[in-house]
């Protein structure tokens, strides 16, 4: 065992580098010096040399690469090129507000996926309902279901507010209403996902003897739905949620464009669009190295469980 | 026609204290202090040290920061700020100031002469490499000290546009304690003289102003706080102002007052001088080297169809840099009629063939995608077929200056002084001279007119310079924008300068 | 799942397709004006002349759908192949051969597999443009890990099926035995996947265009257009709501009959 985990950790850190340059390589070399869009309109060419000297960007790229990653690997990500402002300040902030928003969806769509599809045991109704809503989660664009609801609750009804996002320390009550149209949009892809995964692996766990033995007994189908198999297909939902965690990121990007919400996604997309190397390399490097530790993790616990993986 | 040692002292604006602008006020009635005004922006902020800010979203929020040596009124006559008199001396090349006593930056310290020797040092530093440096180096040559009240700068060569330079980005003074405190991360820790202070600040979301209780011009602010609130877009920006979530917006298009209606404790205010819209396009290489291919297209678009369908027919077409009613506005003598005939025969005579490919590039802003479109369906119409291309706005402006976009819509607000944007813009070493333009006679005259002080004979220069720049054709002008702010009925005091930005700091509320 | 539910899935699927195919193919004769023609009747609602109304150049809604259809029936089945062509020989020849060859191309998989595939295609998009090919490149590139891996692991288990050691027994190079033993048993859960990956190429270039990277102006491209309308949401929803609902409609089409070949 400790010999696979130290194969995998060898395969680990030339990868690391390699993925990291390549990202850095492709950023920096393609787009060229980012000094005129630093200037703005101001740019000259006298001033456009000048930045290039002061920040580096005349210096052959594995020299830069050279730099960045030093900086970075000491938690310094530099500065973004539109703000001045340290990068790791703007990126901070930025993660408990996606990490909520994605946390209250996939929480809701645990409960509704878990509970709606071991409900439907002997109720075809909820079971195609459940089907139908699982499958729609999974294609329906989420700028699409944002967008819908942005018009029936903000629009026409007035309910809710259009977008924005206000933190705990300013209003409860504004904060949660806030919340509830992204939190639904990004819900309906992850309760489509669970569902898919959680019905599989039910349908596997109930061809299981001590299912059966479970009816015999007399239980209703529905407490041995819920007693008995949901908390052993319950697992690759959690196995599914653990390894999406770069997906966290991507995911939020449109539905935090659609309601403005400063998470991560937005940062990284607003970041991209306007050049802004520092903010793009470094939330790259983050994105590339939490998956990495993700797979790996997932790989050691796959492993731990099931030997012949061990190669 | 005397330009020689003139005296240029502006009396009765000295009065110790109370020295401070008067701004028309948007309704009468008197001031009422406390209250919170919330506002809706489009763009995001990205810094609030007035050294490295170019966004224009910013400008409004450093006004109520910081102060400016100098300001401008609605007629865009300069008036006195921290600055409270100058005079100009040898001719021209050198002007002296004699600041505003008892001010203090939000951190205590004085502000004096100093502090604005070391800002205008800041702006020249290379190693700060300010935005702003390329446009001070080659003007300024020193700046003295000359009392704790009094400071004097030095010019290589006269240039009258600098008074209204120091109306703007160049003229906002920082604590220079609190610049070497904070460094680089003075952007988001700004200390400056102003009506406001910096109270919190979500990057992109929502930012917080609370009020200086020790600001200069005493009585003033009136607003307890003022909120700025970030609009993902337009639409929602409007509805915000309707369910009274923000009070006041502006940059609206017409037609977003479609979305107003006739709402109850809404006004609108037009602005005064509209953004100038106008085709671009590169005239020392092919395609656009070729004149006749030029005026072609002047007289293929249809500038009513545009203001039309995209501004509601409310915008004024431009037939020029210049609108009407600024001192050094002039008669329309050089148009371009729509006229689709004339076009076809001018292509032809260009030697241009039908069905000719040209590329044209696109901003992602809602107006100029709308404008662009349209002016491809116009130009197919006479047999050109233009390729549209998009690219990220960081990305447009960035490849507009290294000349690698060739035709695309563009736009500016209007400067103080003439010289601020027809320099920059059409001397052939304007630094914003991306159209390759070089007419020595209109050098001369941007030469001479940055020197001249008579203000009638300038008014000529630039009248010439206009219709000269009409016949070359760098540029195609569409029209000078309609735009509109909206805002609670409620509150009083703002300002909507003609250089397109508002002006919130003697804003007030009715209880 | 049953048999009535995979039936249900495969009419509705092809139903969809159908319909999206045919709103593309015959735009010209549905729509009810040239897709790309303004007027000054801009922001109109739904009425006879413009069934869905104009948008924001007068334009009609209602055609601008159809013709995008064209763009995404295009985009998507062509990015599906770029994912094919790249994903699967690589699938196969990792799920054949084992070992190291294996494990360096399963490593690499993995983490594409774990990125999220749109930020990816956002960067790619940024630096290079978004032109009809350039998409079509950067999705199959997004893409062809999952069918790679699909790939893989359909090989690895046939691997050492009966039919197979005896064609190997028989003395058929792996490329025979690949080509003519393996592949074609295969096949279903490719063709499957094939659409499950047309879905989502479609879904991520609605994406792209609603983030601002979609098909340069006047292309009629859905997601650029609920961007758009995302200004007028008041004014003419159908600006957002009509083309959002093209896209939803043609990606379920395009899943539901993934789901339903396996």
């Amino acid at each position: 065992m400790a010999g696979f985990i130290l194969r995998r950790l060898m395969w680990f850190l030339p990868n690391a580098v390699i993925l990291t340059f390549v990202l850095f390589a492709a950023v920096t070399v393609w787009l060229g010096s980012p000094a005129a869009m630093m200037l703005g309109r101001d740019a000259s060419p006298a001033a456009i040399a000048e930045i290039n000297t002061v920040y580096g960007f005349d210096l052959p790229t594995w020299q830069q690469y050279l730099r960045w990653i030093g900086a970075a690997l000491t938690g310094d990500f530099g500065r973004s090129y539109a703000s001045h402002q340290a990068v790791s300040a703007m990126i901070l902030p930025a993660i408990p507000i996606t990490l909520e928003l994605t946390a209250w969806a996939i929480l809701l769509a645990l409960v509704t996926s878990l509970g709606l599809n071991s409900l439907a045991v002997g109720r075809h109704v909820i079971g195609v309902l459940s089907s139908g809503f699982s499958i729609v989660g999974i294609t329906f664009p989420n700028f699409m279901l944002g967008a819908i609801l942005i018009y029936v609750f903000s629009v026409k009804l007035g309910w809710l507010p259009t977008a924005g996002w206000i933190p705990w320390q300013s209003g409860v009550i504004d904060h949660l209403t806030h919340l509830i149209m992204p939190v639904l949009t990004l819900f309906a892809y992850y309760f489509g996902s669970f569902s898919m995964i959680y019905r599989a692996e039910y349908r596997a766990v109930d061809q299981q003897l001590y299912v059966r033995v479970a009816h015999s007994k007399g239980l209703s189908p529905t407490r041995v739905s819920f007693r008995h198999i949901l908390p052993n297909a319950v697992l690759p939902v959690v196995t599914f949620i653990g390894i999406s965690i770069g997906r966290l990121v991507g995911g939020a990007v449109v539905t935090e464009t659609v309601f403005s919400i400063p998470g991560l996604g937005r940062l990284f997309v607003g970041a991209i669009a306007s050049y802004d190397f520092p903010v793009v390399l470094a939330m790259g490097m983050i994105v590339l190295t939490s998956v990495m530790i993700c797979n790996l993790l997932a790989d050691i616990v796959l492993a731990s469980l099931n030997p012949q993986i061990r190669l | 026609m005397n330009t020689l040692h003139r005296r240029d002292v502006l009396a009765g604006m000295g009065s110790i204290g109370l020295a401070g602008v008067s701004w028309p006020a948007m309704a009468q009635g008197t001031p009422t202090s406390g209250g919170t005004l919330t506002i809706g922006i489009n763009d995001d902020t990205k810094t609030l040290d007035p050294t490295f800010s170019i966004q224009q979203a910013e400008r409004q929020i450093l006004h109520l920061l910081y102060n400016t040596l100098l300001t401008i009124d609605v007629d865009f006559s300069l008036k006195p700020e921290l600055a409270k008199s100058w005079t100009v001396e040898n001719d021209g090349k050198r002007y002296v100031f004699q600041l505003q006593d008892n001010v203090k930056f939000q951190d205590g310290t004085p502000f004096d002469a100093a502090a604005v020797k070391f800002n205008f040092e800041r702006r020249l530093d290379e190693k700060i490499a300010s935005p702003q440096r390329t446009q001070l180096a080659p003007i300024i040559d020193s700046v003295e000290v000359l009392s704790p009240l009094s400071f004097a700068i030095n010019l290589k060569n006269p240039s009258p546009g600098l008074l209204a330079e120091l109306a703007d980005r160049v003229g906002f003074m920082i604590s220079p304690t609190a610049a070497e405190k904070y460094g680089k991360d003075l952007g988001t820790n700004p200390v400056g003289t102003g009506a406001f202070k910096l109270k919190q600040w979500t990057q992109g979301t929502e930012l917080t102003l609370e009020r200086n209780p020790n600001y200069w011009e005493s009585g003033k602010p009136y607003l307890d706080t003022i909120v700025f609130k970030a609009n993902p877009n337009t639409a929602i920006g409007v509805q915000r102002l309707m369910v009274g979530e923000i009070d006041y917006i502006y940059g609206l298009q017409p037609d977003a007052l479609r979305q107003l209606g006739d709402k109850p404790g809404i006004k609108t205010e037009k602005s005064k001088i509209g953004r100038w819209y106008t085709y671009e396009w590169q005239v020392d290489k092919p395609p656009f080297d070729n004149p006749k291919l030029r005026q072609a297209i002047a007289h293929a678009i249809d500038r009513d169809r545009l203001n039309q369908i995209t501004m509601e027919g409310q915008a004024t077409i431009a037939n020029g840099p210049i609108p009407s009613g600024l001192w050094w506005s002039s008669p329309d003598n050089v148009v371009y009629p729509y006229d689709v005939e004339k076009a076809k025969k001018l292509l032809a005579e260009a030697g241009i063939a039908p069905g000719t490919e040209i590329p044209m590039w696109t901003t992602p802003t809602p107006v100029d995608r709308r404008l662009n479109q349209l002016v491809a369906e116009q130009l197919a119409a006479i047999g050109l077929k233009i390729n549209i291309i998009p690219a990220a706005i960081s990305d447009f402006y960035s490849r507009q200056v290294s000349r690698a976009i060739n035709f695309s819509i563009t736009n500016w607000t209007q400067r103080a002084d003439p010289d601020g944007l027809l320099f920059i813009l059409f001397h052939s070493k304007g630094f914003a001279n991306v159209t390759g333009y070089n007419n020595p006679k209109v050098d001369e005259l941007l030469a001479s007119g940055r020197v001249t002080q008579d203000r009638e004979r300038r008014k000529q220069i630039y009248a010439e310079i206009k219709d000269q720049i009409m016949r070359d054709l760098p540029y195609i002008p569409i029209f000078f924008a309609a735009e509109f702010a909206g805002y609670n009925s409620k509150l009083n005091g703002v300002v909507w300068m003609p250089d397109n930005h508002p002006r919130f700091r003697y804003a007030w509320k009715v209880k | 799942m049953t048999r009535l539910s995979k039936f249900l899935r495969r009419g509705f699927g092809i139903a969809i397709i159908l319909i999206v195919g045919a709103a593309g193919a015959f735009a010209p004769w549905l729509g009810t004006v040239d897709p790309n023609a303004s007027s000054s009747d801009i922001l109109a609602a739904s009425s006879a002349a413009h069934w869905l109304g104009t948008d924001e150049l007068g334009r009609d809604i209602y055609s601008r759908v159809l013709y995008g259809a064209r763009i995404s029936l295009i985009i998507g089945p062509a990015a599906a192949l770029v994912a094919l062509a790249i994903g699967a020989p690589i699938g196969l020849v990792a799920g054949y051969s084992r070992g190291k060859i294996d494990m360096l191309l399963v490593q690499g998989i993995d983490v594409f597999i774990a990125m999220p595939g749109l930020i990816i295609a956002l960067m790619i998009t940024v630096m290079v443009g978004a032109t009809a090919q350039n998409l079509v490149l950067v999705l199959g590139f997004v893409m062809w890990p999952e069918m790679a891996r699909i790939v893989r692991s359909l090989v690895l288990g046939l691997r050492d099926v009966f039919f197979v050691e005896a064609a190997r027994s028989m003395g058929c190079s792996v490329f025979q035995l690949l080509t003519i033993h393996i592949l074609p048993n295969i096949m279903r859960t490719i063709a499957a996947q094939f659409a499950i990956l047309v879905s989502s190429a479609i879904f991520t270039a609605a994406s792209l265009g609603f983030l601002g990277l979609g098909l340069p102006p006047p292309a009629a491209d859905w997601g650029t257009m609920v961007q758009t309308g995302f200004d007028y949401l008041s004014l003419n929803p159908l600006l957002s709501l009509a083309p959002g609902t093209a896209v939803a409609f043609t990606v379920l089409g395009f899943y539901l009959i993934g789901q339903a070949v396996d």
